[in-house]
């Protein structure tokens, strides 16, 4: 038989000896260590309450303003939140009153975490909404709350509710049946031609999620400049004048966005309030002098920043972080960047030094407990995005380097500590990313490369000329410019988001600091499964695993490559059409319900403008976007097909499809429970396939610099990159292509048949859009290179590669140079971005065999890193299965 | 019915499961039997203008829908049971 060997995913020589920890190993200081130590034990949690109030306050005011309503809805949730404090902590505020916490957003969507047996439920199971449910799998330790359990109901296999709560929850969501972002957008996306179509492609799993409802924001970097340049109190007085300066004029919008915005500022300035009293109560009750006083100063803290500007860089970081968790109050959201935080502080870090009111140590502290009050945040979404997707993260990226308005660099001390942290306190959260510009000093980049190494797939390295050229590129009919153009970070994962330049006036000292002046960067489409849509295509327009149509017959005899070609480009464009009016459809539901209130009033223009992100108030507004997965195994499927059907004539496309659906005589991925190639199990029906299966996966495989399959990927990108410009978002402008997998390429990859390039059926995809199939990548690390950059990376928002290395070939300060040299290498020749997991592959088997003793392991999948164990196994099996490279 | 942990307001969640006594931060539950520093947290069931329907459901100010463990620390309308 054709074994699948154990080792064919192997590059080089691999050293007998299991490297299980990394080459550097720093601790945490005392307070964060507790603080870990904290989360650790916590358990992922949802609370009503939020939810409660906002609801409650939105039903007492039918017939009002819609933004205004909206505005007092977000205000009663926000001064009814109970404030928690955990001992230790030096900054205060989280999402819900739990460690962990998290809430339902019915006001979005109700359906998803109704019972299954609940005709809501059931609903929307049948539209396709819930299909991607319903093939993802949670990782099964960690803080996952993956049964109920005494007093605790679980609710999408991730999230405890207390039996308490549960009835409040299910009346609520059923207050917004057919008032929800989501009820409301489907009503009229149903009245699009072909909408049929959208159903199919959503219960195929060709299409993973609407984006209007699910996760409307996020995927963008915030701007935290008006909050530390005025304080709650200065942009509250901003809003009165604007009200007594609008009040009567034409354009009255304006009106009821700066009243909504000032009540929402009220509300949160309660918020504030509220953890100053509780700080109060707790230094009251404490024993311990230090802790007292810890508590006493988060009072007068949280007081101060109610009203006013920070005084200092610990006040600076308390608002930013703040204010970040007031926007992901507002919406579902993944992918809320802080941006180039070390950027934005720099200026009050600088000063503090210089007046000697802070030091190295104590900075190092603070920024130590960011990162654990990131790694807090979740996500309460459908079990479809936050696990198919997300795979659990929030993806908060930090960004570090890049240029400066000037176009200098723009590295600075303080992000050589927010990689120290990065090192000494390992969390998922924030992940950071380099932007990698050869101005960048040597030093910033060893650093990055010291804490690469650790093995936690962060920072990730980014092309920083590629990124402004897409910008300039997509967003220049709207003003931006080279300069401008210097102030963008990634949003989410790996979403090239712009930027501004903001002038931050300290102690009459002039900082220009950069932040996000546009929307979400990643709605719309999202996301196309390629090699489904191919499977689709050799089927003639079924979808063979349910037996249910997706498209009418497409009239090609496929009696050519030509052929096949032109009905792939023809399903995947009936794809995108009616995705992309439905989506319009549910996004402007959302902005007329459930519109941003605190997004909007960070971003640029929009106080200015007295306009919020859905009426265009951003600088920017180009931001809707196509995302795709699966493209690897797309392209070897392309050229398996041309090569063994349409060139040598070995076999028919009828016999393709006999070999397809019979999985090349192999048991399904599901049946033994592995969704890695390297652990499927043959059937005795395997000989009848097996010449097929052998030319399948010896046709030319992309990474390997093979100009047959680099052709077809390369006629693939310049296609998709030029013909998502053809269709119009929300905002009326073109839109991108994104190519990240995320998590999709596990879910997207159990609902697909074997495909012509040798994968077999259920097994996960290859993961980002131009890493190599596992073991495919026959000719090293700049063979690979040379395949991933045949195409211009500008043209689309991101490409994406993750690598494996083993420690031992990076290892010491020689093994340091030769990996930043093998990143510059890539990112010379145009390469958008690259990861690394740096690990031993026979360790991450024995987490998975033992994830007990792996707690606090962590990997990067593709485009954040997350913990081991709160990931489901097909991820987990693809990230052992990606090939090793055993030296660079 | 005795008292447990969560109606306490020294009670600090860390979780669904479980938190720590704010008093002197020892590990408890959700539903741990309160001890003799018990003080009652302003919640729902605890007003006088809630009125119970089911287990788990009520009735505030007899027109808006409410629930007997929602927390109203910062509920303006919030009334201890026999204070009036």
């Amino acid at each position: 038989m054709n074994k699948i060997t154990e080792t064919y995913n192997i590059f080089g020589k691999q050293p007998d000896e299991v490297i299980s920890s990394p080459e550097v190993s720093k601790e945490p200081t005392a307070r964060a260590s507790g603080l870990m130590a904290l989360y650790f034990e916590a358990k992922s949690s949802a609370s009503v309450e939020f939810p409660y109030w906002y609801s409650r306050r939105w039903a007492e005011l039918d017939g009002e303003i819609p933004i205004v309503r909206r505005a007092e809805a977000l205000k009663a949730g926000f001064e009814h939140l109970t404030p928690v404090i955990f001992p230790g902590e030096l900054l205060v505020m989280g999402k819900a009153n739990y460690l962990r916490g998290s809430y339902p957003m019915p006001w979005l969507s109700e359906s998803y975490f109704m019972a299954a047996e609940d005709v809501m439920y059931q609903e929307a199971l049948q539209s396709g909404k819930l299909s991607a449910d319903k093939v993802t799998t949670w990782g099964k330790g960690g803080g996952n709350v993956t049964k109920s359990e005494g007093n605790v109901i679980s609710i999408a296999g991730k999230f405890g509710i207390r039996k308490e709560e549960i009835p409040a929850l299910l009346r609520i969501a059923r207050y917004w049946k057919d008032k929800s972002v989501d009820d409301v957008g489907h009503k009229y996306e149903m009245m699009v031609p072909a909408y049929e179509v959208k159903e199919a492609l959503m219960r195929s799993v060709i299409c993973m999620f609407d984006s209007g409802y699910t996760l409307p924001q996020g995927r963008e970097v915030m701007n935290y400049y008006y909050p530390l340049q005025f304080g709650i109190g200065g942009m509250k007085s901003y809003c009165g004048e604007m009200i007594r300066e609008v009040a009567g004029s034409p354009d009255m919008d304006r009106l009821y966005y700066y009243k909504a915005s000032l009540l929402t500022l009220e509300g949160l300035e309660q918020w504030f309030l509220h953890y100053e009293e509780e700080a109060r109560l707790l230094a009251t009750l404490e024993k311990d002098a230090k802790q007292k006083e810890e508590y006493l100063n988060i009072a007068d803290r949280m007081n101060w920043l109610s009203q006013k500007p920070p005084r200092d860089f610990y006040d600076a970081l308390q608002l930013v972080w703040s204010f970040h968790v007031a926007v992901l109050n507002e919406d579902a959201i993944s992918g809320l960047s802080p941006g180039r935080l070390g950027q934005v502080l720099y200026p009050f870090y600088k000063r503090d030094m210089e007046k000697g009111i802070l030091d190295r140590n104590k900075a190092i502290e603070l920024l130590e407990c960011m990162r654990v009050k990131f790694t807090e945040i979740d996500c309460f979404a459908s079990m479809g995005v936050v696990g198919g997707v997300l795979s659990g993260n929030t993806f908060n990226n930090l960004c570090l380097g890049g240029l400066k308005k000037d176009g200098s660099s723009a590295a600075n001390e303080l992000e050589m500590l927010i990689l120290e942290t990065g090192i000494s306190c390992a969390t998922p959260q924030p992940t950071l990313s380099m932007l990698y510009d050869e101005k960048l000093p040597e030093e910033l980049l060893m650093k990055g490369i010291e804490c690469t190494k650790i093995g936690t797939g962060y920072p990730a390295w980014v092309n920083n000329q590629v990124a402004m050229e897409f910008l300039v590129d997509n967003y220049g009919h709207e003003g931006m410019s080279m300069e401008e153009a210097r102030a963008w970070a990634i949003g989410g994962c790996l979403e090239t988001s712009p930027g501004s330049w903001m002038p931050l006036t300290l102690d009459g000292v002039e900082y220009y600091i950069p932040g996000g002046s546009a929307p979400a960067t990643s709605v719309g489409v999202h996301f196309l499964s390629l090699p489904k849509l191919l499977e689709v295509v050799l089927f003639d327009g079924m979808d063979m695993r349910t037996g249910q149509r997706v498209f009418q017959p497409h009239g090609f005899d496929l009696d050519s490559y030509d052929e096949l070609w032109e009905a792939f480009k023809d399903y995947f464009a009936q794809s995108v059409e009616v995705l992309t009016l439905c989506n319009n459809i549910q996004h402007d539901a959302w902005r007329k319900i459930s519109p941003s209130l605190v997004n909007s009033m960070l971003k640029p223009d929009c106080l200015a403008k007295g306009k919020d992100i859905g009426q265009k108030g951003c600088r920017y507004n180009t931001t809707f976007n196509v995302e795709i997965c699966g493209t690897t195994n797309l392209v070897n499927s392309l050229a398996s097909l041309k090569k063994n059907v349409y060139e040598n004539t070995e076999f028919s496309l009828a016999e393709y499809r006999d070999a397809i659906l019979a999985n090349f005589g192999y048991k399904t991925a599901r049946e033994i429970g592995s969704y890695s190639l390297i652990d499927q199990q043959p059937r005795e029906e395997y000989m009848n396939f097996k010449r097929i299966h052998k030319l399948s996966q010896e046709a030319p495989k992309f990474g390997n610099d093979n100009p047959y399959v680099d052709e077809i990927f390369k006629n693939w990108e310049e296609w998709y990159c030029d013909m998502v410009h053809d269709y119009r978002s929300l905002y009326d402008e073109p839109m991108y292509a994104c190519q990240i997998s995320v998590s999709t390429h596990a879910p997207m990859g159990a609902v697909t048949l074997a495909t012509p390039d040798g994968r077999l059926s259920g097994t996960t995809f290859a993961d980002g859009s131009v890493s190599a199939y596992p073991g495919t990548d026959k000719n090293g690390p700049y063979a690979l290179f040379n395949s991933a950059t045949c195409w211009d990376h500008s043209k689309s928002q991101n490409s994406q590669l993750n690598m494996k290395i083993h420690p031992s070939a990076v290892k010491g300060r020689d093994g340091s140079r030769k990996f930043l040299e093998l990143i510059r290498a890539y990112l010379r020749k145009g390469g958008f971005h690259v990861q690394f997991n740096i690990v031993d592959s026979r360790m991450l088997k024995k987490a998975q065999a033992d994830p007990d003793q792996f707690r606090g392991l962590m990997v990067r999948v593709a485009g954040f890193t997350q913990y081991w164990v709160e990931l489901g196994k097909a991820i987990q099996d693809e990230v052992i299965a990606r090939t090793e490279y055993e030296e660079v | 019915m005795e008292n447990t942990c969560k109606d306490c307001c020294y009670f600090l969640a860390i979780d669904v499961f479980k938190g720590m006594c704010k008093m002197d931060k020892a590990s408890i539950s959700h539903d741990s039997l309160a001890c003799g520093h018990f003080s009652k947290i302003a919640k729902c069931k605890f007003c006088s203008k809630y009125k119970q329907e089911t287990e788990f459901l009520g009735i505030c100010m007899d027109q808006v829908a409410a629930h007997p463990d929602l927390v109203a620390i910062h509920c303006d309308s919030f009334e201890w049971i026999g204070m009036n």
